[in-house]
């Protein structure tokens, strides 16, 4: 059984948020307007922290993708009261948006602020509603959502490996951010395989995960000299 | 006073029956032409997918357009009114629309690649005796519930993780 984990290179990311694009056309991740986004009620599964370091004109800019983190020992999953979101076999944190009632406590029990809030009917501007991923459900106003890994990509990948009768390459099962990355900062695979990439980089020197203390075991790995 | 109570409780058994019926009715679904599976895949020995062509390849298996029935009926074949009136399609050009039958909610992802040809299930799995009917059925032969497909995911060891279907 595989474990799905992604490893993002610090070092090589530029900022460019194409992930985050890439992550909002694959998933149907709904747009709000500009004051509903001030009152911090926009949805972006993936998104680009930024850090500014120093005064100008000595300033150093860096930048964190984040995605959910795919803990292994989710803190969301346990205080949902009607079991909407749980960690798969192949330790993917799913989210079942007909079963959610959106009580919001898996909001709240995530220290990665990595769950969002349907707070209005889903909208999107005209020129882009005609471009809906059909694999993707359009999720209804008040329930959670989430990353998945691209789940429905995983389960289309397994679909055509059955198909042609061979095993489920790498290249198989990439998530939508990932496949964008123009600088391959983003790596994804199976953890626990040996002949995936990030199998090995999550032992890298400079591997390190978002709070680790707290004992979540987050499947996202980040690599960086700064820590 | 008993003529008026009379009338009202025929007036409520007339309205509970109305009710009743439209609520029957009210998900049924007509198709354009009679079509008779019966005569198409038991007589006529057609594979399923002759009219559902991306039965074993797609999501959905597809519903048979005009050029494909304009394949056997472009002159009448027997004496059937429905032949008539297919063939009556064919020559004018006119559309040929049939209406789907067995419908998921939005929330189910389901593929009948996986389901046909990979773990190659017969039809009549989840669409029962379909290929027995020989006029096109208003409601759907089997329902289909969560408890159905679990229930037979459990039974040839699939998978039965959420995400699989819901997402």
């Amino acid at each position: 059984m595989p474990r799905w984990g992604m490893v993002i290179d610090l070092d090589r990311c530029t900022g460019c948020a194409a992930c985050e694009v890439a992550c909002k056309s694959e998933n149907n991740i709904a747009t709000v307007r500009p004051d509903q986004a001030d009152m911090g009620r926009a949805m972006s599964w993936m998104k680009v922290e930024t850090k500014i370091e120093g005064d100008f004109p000595d300033t150093r800019l860096s930048f964190a993708p984040r995605p959910c983190m795919q803990c292994d020992n989710p803190p969301c999953v346990k205080v949902c009261p009607v079991s909407a979101t749980y960690l798969s076999p192949e330790g993917i944190v799913g989210q079942i948006y007909p079963r959610c009632i959106g009580c919001r406590y898996c909001a709240n029990a995530c220290p990665y602020t990595a769950k969002y809030f349907n707070w209005f009917a889903p909208a999107w501007p005209d020129s882009e509603r005609a471009h809906l991923d059909p694999d993707v459900s359009v999720r209804p106003r008040g329930v959670m959502e989430k990353c998945t890994f691209c789940d429905h990509r995983l389960q289309q990948a397994k679909e055509n490996a059955r198909a042609a009768g061979r095993p489920l390459r790498e290249s198989d099962f990439q998530p939508a951010c990932a496949d964008a990355c123009p600088t391959r900062a983003i790596v994804f695979g199976d953890l626990d395989n040996p002949a995936h990439r990030v199998s090995t980089l999550k032992n890298d020197p400079r591997a390190t995960r978002l709070m680790e203390s707290l004992g979540t075991e987050p499947k996202v790995y980040y690599l960086t000299q700064k820590a | 006073m008993r003529a008026w109570l009379t009338g009202g409780a025929a007036g409520i058994a007339i309205g509970i029956a109305v009710a009743v019926t439209a609520a029957r009715w009210a998900g049924a679904v007509t198709q354009p032409v009679a079509f008779d599976h019966r005569k198409h895949t038991q007589d006529l020995k057609l594979d399923c997918a002759l009219c559902h062509p991306n039965v074993a390849v797609g999501q959905h298996p597809g519903l048979p357009s005009v050029e494909i029935c304009a394949m056997c009926h472009q002159t009448r074949l027997g004496t059937s009114s429905a032949s008539a009136q297919v063939t009556g399609y064919v020559t004018s050009g006119r559309p040929l629309v049939f209406r789907k039958l067995f419908g998921l909610p939005p929330y189910v992802f389901f593929t009948h690649r996986r389901h046909v040809a990979i773990a190659k299930l017969p039809c009549a799995d989840c669409h029962g005796d379909i290929a027995l009917t020989t006029t096109p059925p208003r409601r759907p032969l089997v329902t289909i519930t969560m408890n159905f497909c679990l229930h037979c995911h459990l039974k040839m060891h699939q998978s039965t993780d959420c995400i699989a279907c819901h997402r």
